[in-house]
């Protein structure tokens, strides 16, 4: 038996099994056959290249390969058209995580454009098949497995050269040292020898394998932050690797730029510019006065317009949108008869709702809810008896009443002395809108027995 | 049992020595299975490889290292620094994208088809062919990717979950069509070469003397030990392997040609491109297959197992496809007259006439009339002329892409026509892509196995008959 045993005096473990070299081919193929045959079951053959007929030999199993591919192959197919169907074809607004799916039509094709989606379905199949086969080669093989007790075999290293090897397992039940060893050499076994359980060697500690985990979570931890920052709302400027177009060498707004004259980075409109919907051409409607020549709005305006650009040194030119600042010029200030009378815009029950909830947006703060004079800001002036506040005139004073509709457009447009203009903040319609409403509520402090109907007047006598 | 594996047609011939004349053996000169395992396993071993070897890697990576400071040029300064311009938006991103995918097809065509369809001669080869298809994907990959311009982007390409713009992919499209064929094709290309190579690295491993190169090529050949059940399950998934890459390798540039074929631009919008682009990709895949394997034969010492019989039947390979390639020009040219669309007329009569007519006589002597040449014996046999002609229909079939991309110069309006002119950029990034993949190449060639061993010796004792008197 000594010669069985590797020659160094490494302690032994259990003993694995035997290893016989067979000459080539043929030989092992016969061989193996001859020991099934005998009854061995546990009986392995190695060789450089696949042999023919071995499988026959050794009786080995088929393998479930190929029902593993045709599994994946399957789902493949079904993943890549329910992502499709998904991506392109649903759309969930508000999901989390950016799953909100993106439905949109494209080139005249449908959401579920199954002939578009075969392409991406036909390239997973064979993506996830061949996975099937790679990694099912390699997990039905029971690999990686470095280390392998034939390894510490000398001889065993021609099993990838030019080597032809039968392994016969300790555990076969008809394995017995003796025995097996002859009937080996029967067969034309040469260089039989005894395959120990290895005793010696070291194995990596556990705990390094927690590390190993801590450390790979960790590591994941700052692309997640980076990702989810990018996602979400902040205060802080988002971190991004690639700065992109945040920050782009151009003139951004009210910052100065040297290669013009005024050093202004904003320039002005060119003279003449009418900005669209700029052009007001409708006197009545825009600034509330019917011009004395009798054209509505037109040639007039324009031409003050224009002569107001050619007067204004470039400097302090008008503002971008020119016409809309535009005020006529002092000296057209419209007489008291020039002022419209009667509303430029269709009166309906519309307007006067949206006239009156914009009056409580915009006016009631200083002229209070009833317009007289007394809203929240003036009040508090008051309180904290603050000089130079001018309370707000009531817009029942005679004085008001008495105006034409067209000077209350004007006052609400460009303010009356203390009060400032807000034609910046509220659209034309509006304006008007809000004139109406103020109408509205003189009528409803200024009202006499005659406005009220006939049944309103003796439901009042009887409360008397 | 053996239905699937690969000797089953020959499995009759067991034992029977072929006549030589009749069918000569496919290794030639006094091998065993010995001598196979040490004429390759040498290559990789020998601590000084031969002083070409050491010439063309100075050169290709310091190539390679321009084609990378270049990228990071472009990256700086934006696509700019291409003559892409607003008629020719596809510039040599695309033709080189193209042209390197296309040679990538040799090697899984060699792999696959040659291995479904029992030709034995492929095992010589298609290690070799299988690299050269990665390295080529590699530099094929590489082009798209820079071309969209914001690199750091070039992860919009793929389908994610993005939490800002709430959009998907457009799986409508040809061009993402093309990110999933490329990308599958790479993976499955690499999982095909790896797995092939398992049983060799085995080898290596157990041959290796320096404990780094031992526990490196213990790693990778992942504890095979060419038991006979590990090779049952190995040959099983290399077969199912081959039957998918199969399909695959014929979808891929049939997707690349999509890219053209399913715009309306004349010229473009035919369906002839799909065959006539895979006809075109096995084409100048083994052309660059025989540009690289003429002299890595003669510096590895391997002509006993790449015989001069493999190389003219690659020749003849290139024959046929070539053919094909010449009879998808004609077929251009007759469907331009036959459809009757004036502006496809236009752009076929530019192409062979235009300003840029050169280009297409350039491609058309390449592709069609050089590849002739094979039909005389003494052409296929003397490797010089051979690697000069493999070089040719490289020049061609890049100059078929160019061609093609060309066809946006002239499109519908003559008030946007413009003249491509490529920028020095466009030209060293070119160079700088066969940097890459020489590189990468002449690394493979020094510490991989180039010749898949176990299959040499497979077909040596079953189709050669040596499996009797081993020894
Ligand atoms: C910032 C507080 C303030 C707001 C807001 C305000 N006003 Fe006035 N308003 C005044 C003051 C102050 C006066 C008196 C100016 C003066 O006499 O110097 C006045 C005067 C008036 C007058 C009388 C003009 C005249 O000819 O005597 C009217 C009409 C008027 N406002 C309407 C409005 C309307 C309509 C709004 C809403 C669009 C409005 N005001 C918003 C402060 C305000």
């Amino acid at each position: 038996m000594s010669k069985t045993h590797p020659s160094h005096d490494a302690p032994q473990g259990k003993r694995l099994g035997l290893l016989a070299q067979f000459a080539g081919p043929e030989e092992l193929v016969a061989a193996a056959e001859k020991a099934t045959d005998a009854g061995y079951q546990r009986v392995e053959a190695f060789s450089p290249f696949p042999v023919l007929g071995i499988d026959e030999a050794l009786k080995n199993p088929r393998t479930i390969l190929p029902y593993v591919v045709l599994m994946l192959g399957l789902s493949g197919m079904c993943i890549a058209l329910l992502m499709q169907c998904y991506m392109n074809g649903m759309e969930f607004p508000g999901a989390p995580w950016g799953l909100s799916g993106y439905d949109f039509l494209i080139s005249g094709k449908p959401s579920f454009s199954i002939p578009a989606f075969i392409p991406v379905t036909f390239e997973v199949i064979i993506l996830l098949s061949a996975f099937g086969a790679f990694f099912g080669m390699i997990l039905l093989n029971g690999l990686p497995k470095l280390s392998n007790p034939l390894f510490r075999s000398e001889r065993f290293a021609a099993a990838t050269d030019d080597g032809f090897f039968l392994f016969v397992e300790a555990s076969d039940p008809k394995f017995a040292e003796a025995e097996t060893e002859a009937f080996l050499s029967s067969l034309g076994g040469s260089g039989i020898e005894g395959i120990d359980e290895p005793v010696t060697g070291h194995a990596v500690p556990g705990f390094l394998y927690l590390v190993g985990a801590a450390v790979a979570t960790l590591a994941l931890l700052p692309p997640m932050y980076l990702w989810a920052t990018s996602g979400t709302t902040s205060t802080v400027p988002r971190i991004s690797f690639f700065k992109d177009m945040e920050n782009q060498p151009k003139v951004k707004p009210q910052t100065t730029f040297a290669l013009f004259k005024d050093g202004r980075g904003m320039r002005v409109a060119v003279p003449g510019t009418v900005a669209r919907g700029g052009l007001k051409d409708d006197a009545k409607l825009y600034f509330g006065y019917e011009p004395e020549d009798g054209f509505v709005g037109g040639p007039r305006r324009i031409e003050a317009m224009l002569a107001s650009y050619s007067v204004q040194p470039v400097a302090d030119g008008p503002d971008a949108d020119g016409a809309d600042s535009a005020t006529p010029p002092a000296a057209d200030q419209p007489k008291e008869e020039n002022w419209v009378t009667e509303f430029p815009v269709k009166v309906t029950k519309e307007l006067m709702e949206r006239g009156q909830q914009r009056f409580n947006i915009h006016c009631a703060v200083c002229h209070g809810l009833d317009g007289g004079g007394m809203g929240l800001v003036t009040k508090r002036a008051l309180e904290l008896e603050q000089g130079t506040w001018t309370q707000p005139t009531s817009v029942h004073a005679e004085s008001v009443v008495e105006q034409p509709v067209g000077k209350l457009f004007n006052t609400i447009s460009n303010g009356v002395r203390k009060m400032p203009g807000y034609k910046e903040h509220i659209a034309v319609e509006d304006r008007w809108a809000i004139v109406l409403y103020l109408r509205a509520i003189q009528r409803s402090q200024l009202a006499t027995a005659d406005d009220l109907p006939k049944d309103k007047l003796i439901e009042l006598s009887n409360l008397n | 049992m053996a239905t699937a594996d690969i000797t089953a047609g020959v499995s009759g011939k067991l034992g029977s020595v072929p006549e030589p004349w009749i069918d000569p053996p496919w290794v030639e000169g006094d091998n065993d299975y010995k001598s196979v395992t040490e004429k390759v396993c040498r290559i990789s071993e020998n601590p000084r490889p031969p002083l070409a070897w050491f010439v063309s890697f100075v050169i290709a990576a310091s190539v390679a290292g321009m084609f990378g400071a270049m990228i990071g040029y472009l990256i700086i300064t934006g696509v700019g620094v291409w003559g892409n311009q607003n008629a020719v938006a596809w510039g040599f991103p695309i033709v080189n994208f193209v042209f390197w995918v296309g040679i990538g097809h040799a090697g899984t065509l060699i792999s696959a088809i040659l291995f479904l369809f029992r030709q034995h001669w492929r095992t010589s080869i298609n290690r070799f062919a299988e690299a050269m298809t990665i390295f080529a994907v590699v530099c094929a990959g590489t082009f798209p990717g820079i071309h969209v311009g914001r690199v750091w982007f070039a992860y919009w390409l793929f389908p994610y979950p993005d939490t800002r713009l709430n959009m998907w992919s457009q799986f409508r499209s040809p061009l993402l069509w093309d990110v999933f064929a490329v990308s599958t094709y790479a993976t499955v290309s690499v999982l095909f070469w790896y797995m092939g190579m398992i049983p060799d690295l085995a080898t290596l491993r157990d041959r290796a003397v320096h404990p780094i190169r031992r526990f490196a090529y213990g790693l990778l050949s992942l504890g095979w030990t060419g038991s006979s059940s590990q090779w049952l399950i190995y040959e099983k998934a290399y077969t199912l392997l081959a039957a998918l890459a199969t399909p695959l390798v014929l979808s891929v540039h049939t997707i690349v040609s999509f890219d053209f074929a399913v715009s309306q631009l004349p010229g473009w919008h035919t369906t002839i491109f799909p065959p006539y682009f895979v006809a075109g990709a096995i084409f100048s895949g083994f052309g660059m297959v025989l540009t690289l394997m003429v002299p890595a034969r003669q510096w590895f010492g391997l002509k006993d197992i790449v015989t001069t019989r493999h190389i003219e039947l690659m020749c003849k390979v290139i024959t046929a496809t070539g053919t094909m390639v010449g009879f998808a020009y004609l077929t251009e040219f007759f469907i331009a007259w036959y459809g009757g669309n004036p502006y496809e007329q236009f752009a076929f009569m530019n192409r062979a006439f235009g300003p840029q007519a050169w280009a297409y006589w350039t491609m058309i002597s390449c592709n069609v009339i050089s590849p002739q040449l094979f039909w005389f014996g003494a052409i296929r046999r003397n490797m010089l002329l051979v690697f000069i002609i493999s070089i040719f229909v490289n020049i061609g079939m890049w100059f078929e892409r160019f061609v093609i991309i060309l066809s946006l110069e002239r499109a519908f309006l003559p008030g946007s026509w413009q003249s491509f002119v490529p920028t020095w950029i466009d030209l060293g990034m070119l160079v700088g892509s066969f940097g890459l993949f020489f590189t990468l190449f002449l690394l493979f060639c020094r510490f991989l196995p180039i010749v898949a061993m176990s299959e040499v010796k497979h077909v040596m004792a079953y189709v050669d008959g040596k499996a009797k008197k081993a020894h």
